[in-house]
């Protein structure tokens, strides 16, 4: 009996100290996180102005705002989801359900897990050989292609991820009733993975505008308002990487506020993706 | 020595009644195994049939086969004929998503689309018939009441069917199928994710069902094989075993493995 209490109590003491560990480095990554945003709030609060919003970005020692940088990222963005979402989808329908058993779809995904992980500033160079070179100037449309092309593998990812979490029974009942393949897959197989589906278009959002490297090697900078997609574009973080490095303290205090308005939408897209998949799972 | 009376309905089986389905040297293999081994059985007309034995005995295989579903995944592949009202279905040239139009099937879990209950019923319908939406709302509506499930969920339609209980939605299944007017009706353990009360329904809707249709019924539950079907088919390691009338079966069967599965000493 008493053997047995203290194998007990070493037990117990063993568990605390797993558990005061695990806890000590859950909050280690927290705090990172929490200095981070922290930090942002701190010093990008202050220079959050009405200005920021309706201001171009100023020449150095002037006040001024981000207008064109906030533009030029909400219309790369945008463009590279539109090009890049469509190719994702087909390509994650075609390996969930077309293709199920077959080699290609290993073959897909696994270059597709090497292009989720390539470093961006590869992409960057490549559509700088691909674009810019050959039409001898930077411009806007290189720049959402770059980033239209780092969208791509993220929703082929969670499109394949997703569909396969659809069971089998719900296709082969679409099946059994007589609905054809391509009908079972728009009605059936996407409506039971649609907020999956979407939530991974947010994530791909999310990643793409904090991107900076790949529009270093393509849509550049801009200084002023330009809406033309055949020439270079401002965007928040390619401003932010100039800004932050300047000596200026104007700039420098545009590009704590860039980077607090960047984080914040990220973060925000987060939350709001983890909500519509949080939906999913009550139901 | 067989009483009487069982002769004689055997002999009525077997003359009067029309052959809706007949299995005809039917071998199926899941890439290299074998898993049907030469079937040989005739499904009459409205009337249920069950296909009972232990797990991995074929059954599922066997009723997988009648509206070839099983095409879905590679490496499955049947051979022998399954003639549907004379005509074989496992030809090259059937036309695989009529064919399931006339044969329809409900599963052992219940499987309601991602819709609302009326689109759950709509969707089989719309897919082969363009009609009005008040010959639709009508057709919803009939489908539901021919499944007991119109007076549970006619005020609220345009709710999700993933909303409903599961034996519920098991109903809906059984709506949507009989909606788009099948010949043939297979059930797959259709009962068996349910509790009592709804198993109980469904039973009722399945004896109520044959007057128009014929039925095909894979079940673990013998009681429930007994209780539903006019015929059973006992099957062991993907061969047929004995089929017969479901009375004669659960009370006179000819091979000693059927008695011994009935009896509970294996399975």
């Amino acid at each position: 009996m008493s053997t047995a209490l203290s194998l007990h109590q070493s037990r117990k003491r063993k568990n605390g100290v797993m558990m005061a560990l695990c806890v000590v480095a859950a909050g280690i990554g927290l705090a990172w996180l929490a200095l981070i945003l922290g930090a942002l709030i701190y010093k990008g609060l202050s220079g959050v102005s009405l200005a920021v919003f309706t201001q171009m970005t100023p020449p150095p020692g002037d006040a001024g705002g981000l207008l064109n940088a906030i533009y030029g990222s909400i219309v790369m963005t945008i463009i590279g989801i539109v090009v890049g979402t469509p190719i994702g989808v087909l390509a994650g329908t075609y390996m969930a359900e077309y293709g199920r058993f077959s080699k290609l779809t290993t073959v897909v995904r696994f270059i597709n897990d090497i292009l989720l992980s390539a470093p961006s500033i590869i992409v960057g160079l490549f559509v700088y050989e691909l674009m810019v070179r050959p039409m001898g100037h930077f411009s806007a449309i290189a720049g959402a292609v770059a980033l239209s092309i780092l969208v791509i593998p993220v929703v082929v990812r969670t499109t394949e991820d997703m569909l396969n979490l659809v069971p089998n029974a719900l296709r082969e009942a679409g099946t059994a009733i007589g609905a054809p393949r391509w009908v079972v897959i728009r009605s059936v197989a996407w409506r039971a993975a649609m907020s999956g589906i979407v939530t991974g278009i947010l994530l791909a959002v999310a990643r793409i505008s904090g991107e900076t490297a790949p529009l270093l090697f393509t849509a550049l900078n801009n200084q002023f308002w330009s809406s033309n997609l055949n020439a270079p574009m401002a965007s928040l973080p390619v401003t932010i990487f100039q800004f932050a490095l300047s000596p200026y303290e104007e700039w420098q205090q545009l590009a704590w506020t860039g980077a607090l308005i960047i984080t914040l939408t990220v973060l925000g897209l987060s939350i709001f993706a983890r909500s519509l998949t949080g939906r999913r799972e009550d139901r | 020595m067989k009483p009487m009376l069982s002769t004689d309905l055997n002999v009525a089986d077997t003359t009067v009644e029309k052959a809706k389905i007949e299995v005809k040297g039917l071998n199926f293999y899941y890439g290299q195994s074998k898993a049907l081994k030469d079937i040989n059985l005739s499904l009459p007309e409205r009337s249920v049939t069950a296909f009972i034995g232990p797990s991995g005995c074929g059954k599922s295989t066997l009723l997988r086969v009648l509206n070839r579903i099983y095409e879905l995944y590679p490496k499955q592949r049947a051979d022998g004929q399954v003639l549907l009202d004379g005509k074989n279905i496992l030809d090259r040239s059937q036309d695989l998503n009529l064919l399931r139009t006339k044969i329809g099937m409900v599963f052992q879990k219940p499987t309601p689309f991602p819709m609302s209950i009326y689109e759950n019923i709509a969707f089989g319908v719309r897919l082969y018939e363009r009609i009005s939406k008040a010959e639709m709302d009508n057709r919803v509506e009939s489908a539901l009441k021919r499944a007991a499930l119109w007076n549970e969920v006619k005020d609220k339609l345009n709710a999700s069917g993933l909303s409903l209980s599961g034996g519920q939605q098991q109903r809906l299944c059984i709506a949507r199928t009989v909606a788009v007017k099948p010949e043939v009706i297979l059930l797959d353990e259709p009962a068996s994710a349910l509790d009592p009360l709804s198993t109980a329904k469904i039973e009722e809707l399945i004896d109520e069902l044959q007057a128009d249709y014929t039925i095909v019924i894979v079940t673990h539950n013998m009681q429930q094989a007994a209780r539903v079907s006019r015929q059973t088919a006992f099957m062991y390691l993907g061969e047929l075993v004995e089929f017969d009338r479901t009375e004669k079966i659960f009370t006179s069967p000819r091979e000693k493995r059927t008695q011994d599965y009935i009896t509970g000493r294996f399975g």
